[in-house]
């Protein structure tokens, strides 16, 4: 009667001793690719992390000068702003100011052109509005953009205060209007006086403006400030 | 009734115990597999080993995923797969299965018939795994559960023949066998008349020592037994299927440092108050998930939250996070198709104070949301509007598409991965590799409060 007993005892414990064995060493098969995840890791693909939108208007030339303002404006990095510095608009000298304006071409449908009263920096009701619609519209971009220009007559510093005093009209509107806290890290100003990049005479009847529809001829088209979120990443 | 000894309880209990052995250890293997926290597919066919085991969503994973595939889940990542004490269990039947099998005729009776009770306790587990399959986990079976199902049953029918033929009266003073109703020693064997290899009185011919026939005129010697002999089997039971969980437990590598590995919210808080709070019952942990109304894996970790116990006490803040190129412009390509009308819907559903109502209407519903939105941007409004009307002019507001945008933008400014669903405890991400099997232990561990 013992023999059955110890037959079946030893194989008992024989099954179960493998058993044991087999977990174990599962167990720690696995405790070993945890701590060596490299091929894990290896075989997986990176993913993606959550960042601006990135359109196809983005080229080099375009982001070297969203760069410039960028950095004169003090928009990325930490700490507090350092409030914009005028670009040197001979900083913009190698980009012809056909292909400058060509960079901004895409911009057509996302952007406006702010118009003001001659020797003005004023916005009025429609530009206002025009202002706060393209703000609202940020989608997933970094950075809003406001270019500002003042019209041949009135010489090159008068023209150079003016625009700059233009972009800073809309900025002052979107810190009253948005109360962001954030503001300043988004809004970048760049003022071209009456020098460089003038608009033809035909963005009057192809950009959004805040004077649509009202009379337009080359000096108007310039006495403005072009806003628009821009869709790039730096 | 008694019937005499044959094979058929040891072959069958023997049967039984291979195939338990089998699957559990099929099944095991699978579970550890994911204990270095990354995916792999699992096997899930009655021939596991003969075909491939399989990536993605099946009926096993959405067995091995749920609050009932394992125990002690707070204490040890991913807890002790129940798979494990089948294992051993099937272990210890596989011992006494060959006892019967080769002590056929002389196994006591007590032996026979504490095997016999000892098979109850499979076939009572396996109910309780079926029937929480078919209550709890939408009725999916999964193959290798099947598989154990039908071990345990085909154990306990070993276990009742093995009853049936354990032969002889235990602990009876009187009895068939017992002259005169003299008393009988309760561990004594009982004594047939004519012993085991004699001639059958009144036939000729040898007895087939296989069927011995301890019934009223059987033939052969039956040893009752010692009383203690059936709880002896039990323990030996309890025993063997503690020993590969004590295994397990003791070879897990750590996991602590793991947790706290995947990163915090660099901007915790989203500054124009767009994201969406999901009402829940007894919040204690702040939360934050990135999710996706149409993200199958989305609506996954939302049922296991919410099966754990988990989901009522999180103070539970929401970002939509649609993966449709439509309105969201990290991607190139929709992989979720009308993601960004469904969120915009829920944002409405939000404005009227039901965006919780609405979560759990689109994960329910998620499949048939998911072909309308393939289907095109009307089809799904038809099956919201079904729902919930009157969203329709909220869905095409300006507002409505701005503040989804502010939850992408959140999502951004916080780097998170474009994936779904993300969790945070607080400002704490939990790693995804911690949102299925380790999801109890990592609570436990970056979240005490929730119980």
């Amino acid at each position: 009667m013992r023999l059955p007993i110890l037959a079946a005892s030893l194989a008992g414990a024989a099954v179960l001793v493998g058993t044991l064995a087999f977990v174990a060493s599962d167990v720690k098969a696995a405790g070993h690719r945890l701590a060596h995840p490299e091929a894990a890791a290896a075989a997986k693909p990176a993913a993606a992390v959550a960042d601006h939108a990135e359109a196809p208007y983005c080229t080099p030339q375009f982001k070297e000068v969203l760069k410039r303002v960028v950095d004169a404006c003090g928009l990325v990095g930490e700490g507090d702003r350092r409030g914009c510095a005028p670009v040197d608009v001979n900083s913009f000298a190698s980009i012809s100011d056909d292909d400058f304006l060509a960079l901004f071409t895409p911009l057509e449908k996302r952007g406006a052109i702010v118009m003001f009263d001659d020797a003005s920096d004023t916005l009025d009701e429609g530009a206002k509005k025009i202002v706060s619609e393209k703000w609202e519209d940020r989608r997933g971009a970094q950075f809003f953009f406001v270019v500002a220009r003042a019209s041949k007559p009135g010489g090159k510093d008068f023209n150079k205060a003016l625009s700059q005093k233009r972009a800073n009209s809309v900025k002052f509107l979107l810190q009253e209007q948005s109360k962001d806290p954030d503001l300043e890290k988004k809004v970048g100003l760049l003022w071209l006086g009456s020098e460089y990049a003038q608009l033809p005479k035909d963005y009057c009847g192809t950009w959004d403006s805040s004077r649509k529809g009202k009379p337009c001829n080359a000096d108007a088209i310039n006495r403005s400030a072009f806003v628009s979120w821009v869709d790039c990443r730096l | 009734m008694m019937t005499k000894r044959t094979i058929l309880p040891g072959a069958l209990g023997a049967l039984a115990s291979g195939l338990g052995l089998f699957f559990s250890a099929f099944s095991t293997h699978d579970y550890a597999q994911h204990l270095d926290r990354q995916l792999h597919a699992t096997n899930c066919s009655f021939v596991p080993g003969l075909t491939d085991a399989k990536g993605g969503e099946n009926a096993c994973t959405t067995a091995m995923y749920s609050a009932y595939s394992a125990l002690f889940r707070d204490a040890y990542w991913g807890g002790v797969p129940i798979s494990l004490f089948a294992l051993g269990a099937y272990a210890a039947f596989a011992g006494f299965a060959f006892y019967l099998l080769i002590g056929k005729s002389s196994a006591s009776v007590r032996f026979f018939r504490g095997y016999g009770i000892a098979t109850v306790f499979p076939l009572l587990a396996s109910i309780v795994m079926g029937t929480i399959s078919a209550t709890e986990l939408g009725g999916s079976f999964c193959k290798l559960c099947v598989g154990l199902y039908v071990a345990s049953a085909l154990l306990f029918v070993s276990g009742v023949l093995a009853f049936r033929q354990a032969g002889g009266v235990v602990g009876a003073a009187k009895g068939p066998h017992v002259a005169g109703g003299a008393k009988v020693d309760p561990d004594a064997t009982v004594k047939d008349p004519v012993p085991w290899g004699a001639v059958a009185a009144g036939e000729a011919g040898h007895v087939d020592p296989m069927s011995v026939d301890l019934a009223p005129n059987a033939l052969a010697w039956a040893p009752a037994g010692s009383r203690l002999v059936p709880l002896g089997v039990l323990v030996l039971l309890g025993a063997a299927s503690a020993a590969p969980a004590l295994v397990y437990v003791a070879s897990l590598p750590k996991y602590d440092a793991y947790l706290s590995a995947c990163g915090t919210l660099p901007v915790p808080t989203e500054s124009t108050g767009a994201l969406v709070k999901i009402a829940t019952t007894g919040p204690v942990q702040p939360a934050l998930a990135f999710e996706d109304p149409l993200c199958p894996t989305c609506r996954a970790f939302h049922q296991r939250l919410a099966a754990e116990g988990i989901m009522e006490q999180l103070d539970y803040q929401l970002a939509l996070f649609p993966l449709d190129n439509e309105c969201n412009w990290m991607l190139d390509r929709p992989l979720h198709p009308g993601a960004c009308t469904l969120s915009k819907a829920l944002l409405c559903a939000d404005e009227t104070g039901k965006g919780r109502l609405f979560l759990d209407w689109a994960y329910e519903e998620q499949e048939q949301l998911a072909a309308a939105g393939k289907a095109g941007k009307e089809p799904l409004l038809a099956k919201v509007r079904a729902r919930f009307p009157g969203l329709d002019a909220c869905v095409d507001d300006k507002k409505t598409k701005q503040r989804l945008d502010a939850h992408l933008r959140f999502a951004v400014a916080n780097k998170i991965k474009v994936s779904t669903p993300q969790l945070f405890l607080g400002n704490q991400r939990v790693c995804d590799e911690d949102t299925d099997l380790g999801l109890r232990f990592a609570f436990a561990k970056l979240a005490p409060k929730v119980r």
